[in-house]
């Protein structure tokens, strides 16, 4: 028996709720299970097509015990959301994995189809049992991770000015060297393609608002649920804004998404802008005051003040 | 003030009265320019001078915020403007929005922005995001 499954009965005896994965998914990549017993916990596993960030389901928990295996950019969405007191910090049992990456299971499936075999071993991926480059299909917000356990001692230093083997951080590259006009057409042809399925906000686990969100009221009404670029685009505006200050890059909303709209260029961009003004990062100190709640009397001197 | 002084004011400018800039939801302005808005200024009562206390400390956070991530969204972030202004500084008033017009027509209509060509470009850089092919 596995270490994480006997820490997962463990920790089962006290909550009798415990949120993992179990190799169920299509081509036998992870899915979300929910574990009562310990013999239903048998069948737990963590590998990196656990991607999911189970913490999604944790204020629909609020107020019974309950233990979540979490990476740690999972973590960090806890410690938001019990920030947030959307979560009470008391009864979250938190049962944190080490890793080295999660994959990009969408883009090694739109290559070599969808349910292709995926076998990795924490070093070398196959797909169909034929070796591939890791790095390019691993999920780009891990590239960046600082609490990623290097898969191989001393890593592997990508040298300077080459191109980024993963089609992600290429993108990124992309849209920052755009002007503003054209970064406007880039998103305009991105939000054509969106169908409003709101998997996005579903997937977010800062998105807790359910039936009381914007996106769906009628008076004011800030956007309807018509399929057109136009919505789309008031629909993100909306989720980056209702964001700010919260998100944690957790890398969910376009991970969900079943069109791949690079959403986490904007997230991404507004982390960092709250990084420069604030100093801050969310999901870091469940005690921090978020700093679009607060102000600063003397500080914060904009526009000439 | 401006207005009992018969100051000139820009033709093009539509005032939307709102009791203080706290209620400024950034979406208010992000939902104005997808409406069509060229520009979009934001004026308040200075810092320190607020009627509820604490409305503009809130404000100068979030403007200051949408201002930095409007270039994210496509949107040139010279068509919008934050200032304070207080009720007594007509003059100031009539200066900020001439000099914000001026500036909104230099700029032409929202999208003028858009070159031609992007939206093909776009299209393809989308193509190979959805293929999953590195751009190598
Ligand atoms: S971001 Fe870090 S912790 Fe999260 S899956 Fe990637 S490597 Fe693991
Ligand atoms: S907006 Fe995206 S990256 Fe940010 S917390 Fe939500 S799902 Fe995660
Ligand atoms: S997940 Fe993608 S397709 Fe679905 S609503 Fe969000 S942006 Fe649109």
């Amino acid at each position: 028996m596995s270490e994480l499954v006997s820490t997962i009965q463990k920790v089962l005896a006290e909550t009798g709720l415990v949120l993992g994965w179990s190799a169920t998914g299509a081509g036998g990549v992870a899915a979300p299970e929910r574990f009562h017993t310990a013999e239903e916990a048998e069948v737990a596993i963590f590998d990196s097509t656990c991607v999911h960030n189970l913490s999604v389901h944790l204020p629909r928990l609020k107020g019974r015990a309950v233990g979540i295996v979490a990476k740690a950019c999972d973590a960090r969405s806890i410690v938001e959301l019990i920030a947030e007191r959307e979560v009470d910090g008391d009864q979250v049992r938190v049962i944190e994995v080490s890793c080295t990456d999660t994959l990009d299971v969408k883009a090694i499936w739109r290559r070599y189809g969808y349910g292709a075999l995926i076998e990795d071993d924490g070093s070398e991926l196959r797909v169909n049992g034929e070796p591939v480059e890791r790095e390019a299909f691993v999920q780009a917000k891990c590239l960046d991770c600082e609490d990623r356990q290097p898969a191989t001692p001393a890593g592997k230093p990508v040298p300077s000015g080459s191109k980024p083997a993963n089609a992600r951080q290429q993108l990124r590259e992309d849209f920052q060297a755009m002007s503003v006009g054209e970064r406007r057409a880039f998103w305009r042809e991105q939000y054509a393609r969106c169908i409003r399925c709101h998997a996005c906000r579903e997937a977010c686990p800062m998105c807790y608002c359910r039936d009381v969100c914007i996106m769906q009221t009628t008076d004011p009404h800030w956007t309807g649920g018509g399929i057109n670029t136009a919505e789309a685009e008031m629909m993100q505006l909306i989720r980056v804004n209702h964001l700010a200050g919260r998100c944690t890059a957790c890398g969910e909303c376009e991970r969900a998404c079943p069109v791949g709209i690079p959403l986490m260029l904007l997230m991404e961009e507004q982390n960092r802008a709250i990084e420069e003004m604030f100093d801050y990062r969310a999901g870091v100190d469940p005690e921090a005051k978020p700093p679009l709640l607060t102000f600063d009397i003397k500080g914060d001197s904009w526009d000439g003040e | 003030m401006a207005g009992t002084a018969r100051m000139k004011q820009p033709g093009d400018l539509r005032v939307i009265r709102l009791p203080c800039t706290g209620r400024v939801n950034p979406l208010l302005i992000l939902k104005a320019f997808m409406e069509g808005a060229d520009g979009v200024l934001v004026s308040g009562c200075h810092p320190g001078d607020c009627h509820y206390n604490v409305g503009n400390y809130h404000a100068r956070r979030r403007l200051e915020l949408l201002q930095r991530m409007l270039p994210a969204f496509g949107i040139d972030p010279g068509r919008f403007h934050y200032t304070w202004v207080s009720a007594s500084e007509g003059s100031r008033w009539a200066g900020v929005v001439s000099d914000f017009t001026r500036r909104i027509e230099a700029l032409g209509k929202i999208g003028a922005e858009v070159p031609a060509n992007a939206l093909a470009k776009a299209e393809q850089t989308a193509m190979t995001d959805a293929t999953g092919k590195t751009t190598s």
